[in-house]
């Protein structure tokens, strides 16, 4: 926390922390300036001139959004000269914008209308301008339609930020407009279909292009939840109509790095009502799967779990929720009395390393990602690429170790190309001749190292640093959390949105590993959730519970239809080991059910009842404060898997079940 | 990412280079538009709305007036945004294109132009060349001067009764004045559009 200065808005005495800017200041005391180019969180670019504020002793009016808060200081936000400004300002915007707002989806979020009520500019008095753009709606996600523009450069700026760079103005004044690299349409250019530019847009010029008469912000119930598609579990937050989704906004607070969503998240919600959903049960009768009902299905795997014992085998995803994998758990151990009962997490962690600590992306001076490689044109952890690469556009460092070429190594500052165990150490090596201080045992640990210019120059980084955070890929987690006993913190990531949870809640195996039950032979096979495994393991009888027809289901012998993420309610630990709360946005498909309720009735069929699992369980299983000790300079063995097709195998429903297939497809002939 | 718009290109003109093309011209009007024109064309950075969307649309008031075709609303258009662009504007060259506009302004000539007079002539919307017949001999070096073909008429033979009088075509006219110091006679005259009075 900075020093806290003391000043008055409009009369109102205001207190934030020093380098607060005007704009945010004022909203704390719950007084709106006027704006549209205001990005919180960014820079102040005064376009608009909205913003301007007459300030106690001051010469001319200001801009809002690029004014510091200055102790002892009084502004008046509303004074008749800035509000001729403003006035002045949209009544120019209105003139060449279209004044269909009965028909627009915007309305009634629309910044522009608002100030327009505000202001009483019914229309223009100025001369109507029209420019003709063509729309660029192409693409199944994102719909750009010049013509509503109003140049604030919101979309611009937001694209710089996260480092995709797609968007940029050409010409300038009335003529400007928002382009890709020639002009050319969405598609043809280096977009990812984040669609954080929606998120930002004041007006209707880029929004979602199947908005169209799917109603508009006021009709939408609204729903906090996570996006469990791979292992950022960014927040979300849906708007559903008549009990559909409609769409999907990034649901993490404005002005955050983490404020991001990518395609898969956006746009992915097609796929709870895809084709591919299996809604009803179905088991496999003379060799072929029929539907069945519940009762018929449970009874059916009763038998079946009785009969396997200790013989049976359960294995889970990484991102169902804590209270189904507690259940899970409890059910294997517990009520079927097996040892084998793993998640696909152990495919590519240990579970010690997934106990790891938290860490303040937001506030963080310098990055080291060892051995990741977040990538958000292959959407591999996309979040967390743009979460880096925004804090480094604010001037945050990075150094990234890594063995290949990630894209992430451009944004570096210092790239450590190699094998990443002798990376890590010569950093440390490097950091502690510097003469930082470190503990005695590392000291002798690594005191044969014989550090390399990059790793001088990373250390002179690290050393600068006050609020380090290292980002390892779990099997480097160890290795690299000793930096941490320098200084920062430390943190693994896993590829699964819920990996921390599904091990905290302790779905981790007594006997074999994923990789182990799913290679050798058993009698029952128990699979939760979509993971990468596309051919019947050998197994006496599979069943699968998912909410997709996937490969693996289609070799079952028994399916049991589970609510896909955005129908199911819990908690999610994600990769900062925070506790997520996941909303039920939508009711499940047809009589498909969340996992947790599936465990109850199998347990009850069993003739051992569980309960459902209660907030507190989740929160006592969490071990937050986890205590960094030296671990020995190592990588873990056998976890080397590709985080690129591990990514895409896990969410292969999501992608084939939506709009997404467009894009892959699109990739596919891009890359031929 | 290669072919983004190069963007804080040094612009070849800048605020001398407005002022210098515009110091020939007397008319306040005449003045104004190709002062904005001038402006728009290259020191303008569109950085900010007031200046930007301001002064474009300050020129498509100017030329409005400039035509013949003005109205009060569009002096007041012009004083409102001189007005509001040198409060607003985030820089120096947004103020000054304001301030140049507010002069202009307090001359008075923008009123007198709606009434139809342009004091300095040239706003050649108001103007019209006229053949005065009175003192016109059909001697036709006016037709011979005219680069446009406007001008209509036959020379006088002195043995053919009848003539077509020499007279102005006002649609072709470009109104390029080249006519008036061809005629030996002072016969081509310039009269104020709306009025015809002779100026």
């Amino acid at each position: 926390m900075g020093k806290i200065i003391n000043l008055k808005i409009d009369g109102k005495e205001v207190r934030v922390e020093e380098g607060t800017n005007l704009i945010d200041a004022a909203q704390t005391a719950g007084i709106h300036i006027p704006n549209l180019c205001y990005l919180k969180g960014m820079k102040g670019i005064g376009a608009c001139r909205l913003c301007l504020v007459e300030m106690e002793g001051g010469k001319a009016p200001v801009i809002a959004c690029n004014t510091k808060v200055k102790e002892g200081m009084s502004i008046s936000t509303n004074t008749e000269k800035v509000r001729e400004v403003r006035k002045f300002v949209i009544d120019l915007i209105l003139s060449m914008h279209p004044l269909d707002c009965m028909t627009c989806t915007k309305a009634g979020v629309c910044n522009l209308q608002q100030y327009a009520y505000d202001f009483e500019i019914k229309e223009s008095s100025f001369s109507r301008k029209k420019f003709g753009y063509p729309v660029d709606e192409a693409n199944p996600f994102i719909k750009r339609d010049p013509e509503y523009c109003v140049l604030c450069s919101r979309c611009i700026r937001i694209c710089k930020a996260q480092g995709t760079n797609v968007l940029e103005f050409s010409g300038r004044g009335v003529g400007a407009k928002v382009v890709t690299a020639n002009d050319t349409p969405l598609q043809e250019s280096t977009c990812t279909f984040c669609g954080n530019c929606i998120d930002v847009c004041p007006v209707n010029a880029i929004l979602e292009s199947d908005r169209w008469r799917k109603g508009r912000e006021w009709e939408y119930t609204k729903t906090d939840s996570v996006c469990l598609s791979c292992g950022n579990g960014c927040s979300i937050s849906v708007s559903g109509k008549d009990g559909e989704v409609v769409k999907i906004n990034s649901g993490s607070p404005d002005g955050m790095a983490e404020r991001f969503l990518c395609a898969v998240g956006r746009f992915g919600f097609d796929s709870i009502r895809s084709d591919t959903r299996v809604t009803v049960p179905m088991k496999r009768v003379d060799g072929e799967l029929k539907e069945t009902s519940w009762e018929d299905a449970i009874a059916t795997l009763t038998e079946k779990l009785k009969a396997a014992g200790p013989d049976a085998a359960f294995i889970s995803s990484g991102n169902i929720l804590n209270e189904d994998a507690g259940l899970l758990k409890k059910l294997a151990a517990d009520v079927v009395q097996t040892k084998n009962c793993d998640s696909t997490v152990s495919l590519y962690s240990d579970y010690d390393s997934m106990n790891s600590a938290t860490a303040d992306l937001e506030n963080a001076d310098l990055f080291v990602l060892a051995g990741i490689a977040p990538d958000q044109w292959k959407r591999v952890l996309p979040a967390l690429d743009a979460i880096v690469r925004k804090r480094v556009n604010e001037g945050a460092k990075l150094i990234v170790m890594h063995s290949g070429e990630p894209k992430i190594a451009s944004a570096a500052n210092v790239f450590m190309k190699g094998d990443e165990i002798k990376m890590i150490e010569e950093l440390g090596q490097a950091v502690i001749s510097k003469g930082v201080k470190a503990p005695k045992e590392m000291i002798e640990a690594l005191a044969h190292i014989n550090p390399s210019d990059e790793a001088m120059n990373a250390a002179d980084l690290f050393a600068a640093s006050k609020s380090p955070v290292i980002l390892a890929s779990p099997s480097l987690y160890k290795a690299a959390a000793n930096l941490s006993l320098i200084k920062g913190d430390a943190v693994a990531i896993p590829f699964e949105a819920n990996a921390k949870g599904v091990v905290m809640m302790g779905m981790t195996t007594e006997d074999k590993k994923f990789s182990d039950i799913v290679s050798s032979s058993t009698k029952l096979l128990y699979a939760v959730g979509e993971m990468p495994v596309k051919s019947r393991p050998d197994t006496g009888f599979l069943v699968v519970q998912n909410s997709h027809m996937t490969d693996l289901a289609t070799q079952a012998d028994l399916i049991l239809p589970s609510a896909g993420a955005l129908e199911s309610e819990g908690t999610i630990i994600d990769y900062l080991g925070r506790i997520k709360q996941v909303n039920k946005a939508c009711t499940p498909a047809g009589e498909s059910r969340q996992n947790s309720d599936i465990f109850i009735a199998v347990a009850e069929a069993m003739g051992t009842p569980l309960k459902k699992a209660k907030d507190t369980d989740v929160k006592k299983s969490v071990k937050t404060k986890v205590k960094v000790t030296l671990s020995p300079f190592r990588k873990e063995k056998g976890l080397d898997i590709d985080a690129e097709q591990f990514i895409e195998d896990i969410r292969t429903s999501t992608v084939n079940g939506s709009r997404l297939l467009w894009l892959k497809e699109l990739e596919k002939t891009v890359a031929v | 990412m290669s072919e983004t718009p190069v963007k804080d290109e040094k612009p070849k003109k800048d605020m001398k280079d407005v002022l210098a093309a515009v110091e020939t011209i007397k008319c306040p009007v005449q003045r104004s538009l190709k002062f904005v024109e001038e402006f728009l064309s290259e020191p303008m950075c569109g950085k900010c709305h007031p200046c930007a969307l301001g002064s474009f649309e300050a020129m498509v008031r100017l030329k409005r007036i400039s035509s013949g075709r003005g109205t009060q609303g569009d002096v007041a258009a012009i004083q409102r945004i001189a007005d509001e662009m040198l409060e607003a504007s985030r820089c120096i060259k947004g103020k000054d294109t304001a301030k140049f506009l507010l002069n202009e302004l307090k001359t008075g000539s923008f009123k007198e132009h709606l009434e139809g007079h342009c004091g300095e002539r040239e706003c050649l919307s108001y103007i019209m060349f006229k053949v005065i017949p009175e003192k016109c001999v059909l001697c036709g070096l006016c037709k011979d001067a005219c680069r446009y073909n406007a001008i209509t008429g036959e020379k006088k033979v002195s043995y053919r009764s009848g003539y077509l009088p020499f007279e102005i075509r006002q649609k072709r006219c470009v109104k390029c004045g080249e006519c008036v110091p061809a005629c030996t006679y002072g016969a081509i005259e310039v009269i104020e559009e709306k009025s015809g009075v002779l100026v």
